[in-house]
């Protein structure tokens, strides 16, 4: 398999400016839900090999919050973030306006709040495509998943099969009074989508 | 004190080191496929992602279950296992998807799982024990001494099925 071959470079920083946008964006929304300020420090782009995932979180049988969305319309593809388990406790305490260390389980509002926060990212995220390229895009409805790493992983293989390949890799940081937490997105393009916004991009 | 012996995506394992564990972690749609012969003391571990090879394709790979269980089987005859006296066991093909606005078509679990039962039928080869389907993840050991498969699911004690 072509390692580089399917994100070459000039794809990833055609994704780079878009997904910075989108997440300014995202933050700005995240604002005005939670009546707080939210911010987002620059995303980092980085690919990283499919099979290396599970060593970036810990561990494949390390427990953890899957935040997913299918993207549809002209570029098809999938949105995954992967957040080790206690993060998504302080992502959820963050997004609720709750001291650190509040949350202690994911209950229905909690992961509802995780969810949105994913919908938003993902939506944000797609209007930048939109915008810059014009094309259709829109986000599935977001699935929240607790389990294990590696079982959260295989849904993504089941679309597509990246197992042997490089997926990107964005890292930002979620910021609400001086607190922060990480959280890593993995964008998947389906294989044809590449080609399509490649050419967009040149 | 017994080794382990982890078994990655899409790849398979054997040993005939009695005290050998294979390991498949957080097996979520992919099926995990034990096979040991008990007499000869050979046991194979199968860790496969997707139900089949797509057409076209003429290198059989450990990724689809198909293949997969072919390859290993093969294996462990060759290191002198006996097909008849084989102890099969599976677990996974869970559909790690269940939410609204996934369609059935994500249920890449119940594929493999499918997948796993026809091949198997193919071969003429019957399952042991099993445990598949569900909607968690699990972690799948397997014993090279006897061929007991133990099942780890988040925040549950270990137990053999």
């Amino acid at each position: 398999m072509g390692e580089n071959k399917t994100h070459p470079s000039k794809f990833s920083s055609f994704l780079s400016s878009l997904t910075s946008e989108g997440f300014q964006q995202a933050a700005r929304a995240m604002t005005e839900m939670v009546g707080e300020t939210f911010s987002v420090t620059e995303p980092k782009i980085t690919a990283v090999k499919f099979n290396d995932i599970p060593k970036i979180l810990g561990g494949p049988e390390n427990d953890a919050v899957g935040i997913y969305l299918r993207i549809e319309g002209n570029f098809p593809g999938q949105i995954m973030m992967i957040i080790p388990y206690s993060k998504a406790l302080e992502l959820a305490d963050l997004i609720m306006g709750e001291p650190i260390g509040t949350t202690q389980s994911l209950g229905r509002l909690e992961r509802s709040a995780l969810a949105e926060l994913g919908n938003l990212t993902g939506s944000f995220f797609l209007n930048a495509i939109a915008d810059s390229s014009g094309v259709y895009v829109r986000p599935s409805p977001p699935a929240v998943i607790v389990d294990m790493v590696g079982a959260i992983m295989d849904i993504i293989l089941a679309t597509s099969d990246v197992l042997s390949e490089e997926v990107l890799m964005v890292q930002a940081k979620f910021i609400q009074n001086q607190r922060e937490t990480q959280a890593d997105f993995w964008i998947i393009p389906d294989h044809p989508t590449i080609d399509t916004l490649t050419e967009t991009a040149s | 004190m017994r080794d382990s012996l982890p078994v990655g995506l899409g790849e398979f394992k054997f040993s005939q080191d009695p005290e050998d564990i294979l390991i498949a972690y957080g097996l979520g749609s992919c099926v995990g496929i034990g096979m040991a012969d008990p007499q000869t003391r050979i046991a194979g571990l199968l860790h496969a992602v997707l139900p089949y090879n797509p057409n076209g394709s003429l290198i059989p790979s450990p990724k689809y279950v198909s293949d997969g269980i072919e390859i290993l089987l093969n294996e462990l005859v060759k290191y002198g296992a006996n097909p008849s006296r084989l102890i099969i066991r599976m677990a996974g093909g869970a559909n790690m998807l269940n939410a609204p606005g996934f369609t059935q078509s994500f249920n890449i679990g119940a594929r493999n799982i499918k997948a796993a039962y026809d091949t198997l039928q193919r071969l003429k080869l019957k399952v042991t024990s099993q445990e598949v389907g569900g909607t968690i993840g699990r972690t799948v050991r397997f014993y090279v001494r006897d061929g007991r498969m133990t099942i780890r699911t988040l925040g549950n004690q270990e137990r053999e099925i």
